[in-house]
């Protein structure tokens, strides 16, 4: 990401002197994730911050003591917004109750005097007053009994909601007076009780995850306004926030793990062995019949009949085994054979497919080296030519939109086959709906192809004219699919998954400047900040710097960054007028 | 470790008012950790007139866990296993609380027994026969309390069945095996 970045950034100093009229300088910057993203990486010390920040928030709006807003919040899984919602709509009273907060003034009147002394209804003891703790709920009992009741708790991992002593009593005790009594006694055990509750923001919260790093890199994500969606942790590993397996957008996650468990099993090749090969009779190893008439030798010098797998005689003319008769038609196993072969083929199908495009995109290392090496014998050579930024843009169009290709197959498998959808459209509607996809994606895969090939071209060898051809063709091209890769996501979405009747299938949007990187949760700041107002963090490199130098590009960058998931429609894309070197989006708003 | 104190003087305090609530809780052994309790079938249940043993197990951190209970005595009832005696009920999980004692406990136990919450239950097959037909649950219920809840029952039925002239010995033993139910065991006496 970085190299690209940095060419980006020449491509932007260079391309004022660029010889030629072809591109649009201004709207260039589209090209890159420079949006303040919507993820945000927690680590180890942003934690802390991060649930304070929703402490506060809500502290603030409630006028609580930091206590009982956590025990709101995390009864609440964190979220801060319904909260609020809650007090609109219930009221005050209510949502404390249901949380089990108690704000009461009742803590002091029960109080008792230091003079006389307190009985224990838990070990039935008398206790001088300096000896007893009130909880907020009023319910009074001696240290020792709060204590050992809080090891108990926190041991039943029940941390993060330990309830007042008294019989229904639903009261979330003080953490205060959790923490103070319980490392008087076990100072580690107050330890994990804090750790607890601090990573309780990550665990009850359906808006931050763990990263699936492993080793774990000990980050956890935050997204913002939409679980469905791929991220990059500041680990570097790409992954599906919802389900955290690896990205896999156009497939949905119930797609996804189906097709992964379908290819690991390998239940296919089993599945090839029981359509094209019977056991042998005597040694069991699998026979597969190459030609020839229904007598079948084994390796191991059995003979068998191929029709029914008994064992026979060496005896035979081309039509019949001397000895043997098996004639009856047996309908059933025929009809099960062939479904298991029409499954097979079709699974082969897509899986070649979709492993074809897989394989070429984890090339991406070695082809991005290439590129580089081009691009230095390119910068070497004494030319009017110095801008290459369209090489390295194309070379990125060219990932991502293969990348798209790759699980468009698994998606196309699950979403035209009898697996999942088998009640959601007549066959008709199906060979509708698979045909208009069909259409899209060959048209994708084409032009990536076709990307493909200018790009691994040598043209580092080539004359200055030919190198400009190219040029032209890779800018065009990369538009294009950019494009396509976009409509095939509006077609999965709208046409799709959309207007599913009795399953939700959400994928995650098309991301044309390829997945989201997380931003460090800057400390201390406010999450819906902008990112671009501290430009000064060092993690936020691809952020604010470029969109400064382009204010104007900043209005309508939102809306075409992140598609929602049910994109409206757009009109008809002008593919005459597209103007060279700008990404699709630019040319959508046009 | 259990608090023992405590469990003394639980003990104590429920023994003191044994005739109010006729609830009576005593050591299985030596050690406080086991105990038996004994609560009498609730007025106006099939359970009525019957008493009902329950297996009491304190574990290490009573009183901030809940004590482990179960009936010892069978009893047909949807909330507690016909098969093992072991117990549904809330308090004697996740909502117990320190503050409640194996009286309390007790006394919910009884509690349970005149109301059943099939919706939640512990015997699926009685249950069903609860909602499904109260009058047979009703008769099973009261035959249970009648076979097994009620001390005097054993030696009536010996008595009752020697007088139809089957020796002593055999009569025990045969009543013992089929877990007390009279009828059952003159079908094994007849056959035999």
């Amino acid at each position: 990401m970085e190299d690209w970045m940095s060419c980006e950034e020449d491509y932007d100093s260079s391309d004022r002197e660029s010889p030629d009229g072809f591109e649009n300088e201004d709207s260039d910057s589209h090209w890159m994730p420079f949006k303040g993203p919507s993820s945000k990486v927690i680590t180890k010390e942003s934690l802390l911050a991060a649930q304070k920040e929703d402490l506060r928030r809500v502290m603030e709006v409630l006028s609580l003591q930091e206590h009982h807003a956590r025990t709101l919040l995390i009864h609440y899984r964190w979220d801060v917004e319904k909260v609020l919602a809650i007090l609109v709509e219930k009221g005050r009273a209510l949502l404390f109750a249901e949380a089990g907060v108690t704000v009461g003034e009742n803590k002091d009147s029960d109080m008792p005097g230091s003079s006389s002394t307190v009985l224990c209804n838990i070990c039935i003891e008398e206790f001088p007053g300096n000896e007893v703790t009130s909880m907020d709920c009023g319910h009074c009992f001696c240290n020792n009994c709060w204590t050992e009741h809080f090891i108990v708790k926190i041991n039943e991992g029940q941390s993060k909601r330990i309830r007042c002593m008294a019989h229904k009593c639903f009261a979330i005790c003080d953490e205060t007076v959790i923490r103070n009594l319980v490392s008087k006694r076990h100072p580690d055990l107050a330890e994990k009780f804090d750790r607890f509750l601090l990573e309780s923001y990550i665990e009850d919260n359906k808006m931050v995850k763990w990263c699936p790093s492993v080793p774990h890199c000990g980050n956890a994500i935050r997204v913002e306004d939409d679980e469905f969606c791929e991220v990059e942790c500041s680990c570097s590993l790409q992954f599906c926030f919802n389900c955290l397996s690896e990205a896999h957008s156009p497939c949905s996650c119930l797609m996804w793990e189906l097709w992964t468990k379908k290819c690991r099993d390998e239940s296919e090749t089993v599945n090839w062995i029981t359509v094209n090969t019977k056991p042998c009779p005597k040694c069991h190893k699998p026979v597969e019949k190459n030609g020839g008439c229904n007598l079948v030798s084994c390796i191991c010098g059995q003979a068998f009949c191929w029709l029914c797998g008994g064992a026979t005689g060496r005896d035979h003319t081309w039509s019949s085994i001397a000895g043997h008769s098996c004639g009856r038609y047996k309908e059933d196993r025929e009809k099960k054979a062939e479904r298991a072969k029409r499954d097979l083929y079709r699974y082969m199908h897509y899986h070649n497919r979709y492993k074809a495009h897989t394989d070429s995109f984890k090339q991406e290392s070695r082809l991005r080296e290439t590129i580089r090496e081009k691009i230095s014998n390119l910068e070497a050579r004494d030319s009017r030519l110095r801008d290459f930024s369209w090489v390295t843009n194309g070379l990125y169009r060219l990932f991502r939109s293969r990348r798209a290709l790759s699980f468009s197959y698994p998606f196309a498998f699950y979403m035209f086959g009898d697996e999942l959808f088998k009640d959601e459209m007549t066959k008709e509607e199906r060979e509708i709906k698979q045909h208009l996809f069909e259409d899209q994606q060959q048209q994708l895969e084409a032009n990536v192809e076709k990307l493909s090939k200018y790009i691994e071209e040598p043209f580092d060898e080539y004359e200055e004219k030919k190198i400009m051809d190219i040029r032209m063709l890779v800018i065009n091209i990369s538009v294009i699919t950019d494009t396509l890769c976009k409509k095939m996501y509006e077609c999965i979405e709208n046409d799709l998954l959309g207007p599913l009747q009795f399953s939700v299938h959400n994928i995650a949007p098309y991301q044309s400047k390829g997945i989201e990187k997380a931003v460090e949760l800057a400390i201390g700041r406010s999450s819906k900040t902008n990112v671009n107002q501290h430009p000064e963090s060092d993690s936020q490199t691809n952020g604010g710097n470029t969109e400064s130098d382009q204010p104007s590009a900043s209005g309508t960058s939102d809306e075409s960054g992140c598609p929602s998931r049910k994109r409206a429609r757009k009109g008809s894309f002008g593919c005459s007028l597209i103007d060279l070197n700008l990404p699709a989006e630019a040319i959508d708003r046009n | 470790m259990v608090d023992l104190t405590r469990v003394q003087k639980e003990l104590q305090e429920c023994n003191k008012d044994v005739e109010v609530s006729g609830i009576r809780v005593a050591p299985k052994a030596d050690s406080l950790i086991h105990l038996i309790g004994t609560i009498p079938g609730p007025l106006g249940t099939p359970y009525e007139g019957g008493t009902f043993n329950i297996d009491i197990t304190l574990p290490d951190g009573y009183p901030f866990e809940p004590p482990k209970m179960r009936f010892a005595t069978k009893v047909w009832h949807p909330n507690i296993s016909s098969q093992s005696g072991a117990i549904c009920l809330d308090i004697l999980k996740d909502q117990w609380s320190p503050a409640l004692t194996i009286k309390t406990a007790l006394l919910s136990l009884q509690a349970l027994l005149s109301a059943p919450a099939p919706d939640d239950p512990q015997d699926a097959v009685v249950a069903q026969q609860y909602i499904k037909d109260q009058n047979t649950f009703i008769s099973t219920a009261r035959y249970w309390t009648e076979a097994f809840a009620k001390a005097t029952g054993v030696e009536e039925k010996v008595k009752r069945l020697i007088e139809m002239g089957f020796p002593e010995d055999l009569v025990r033993s045969i009543l013992e095996a089929v877990g007390g139910d009279e009828n059952l065991a003159l079908e094994k006496l007849c056959s035999a």
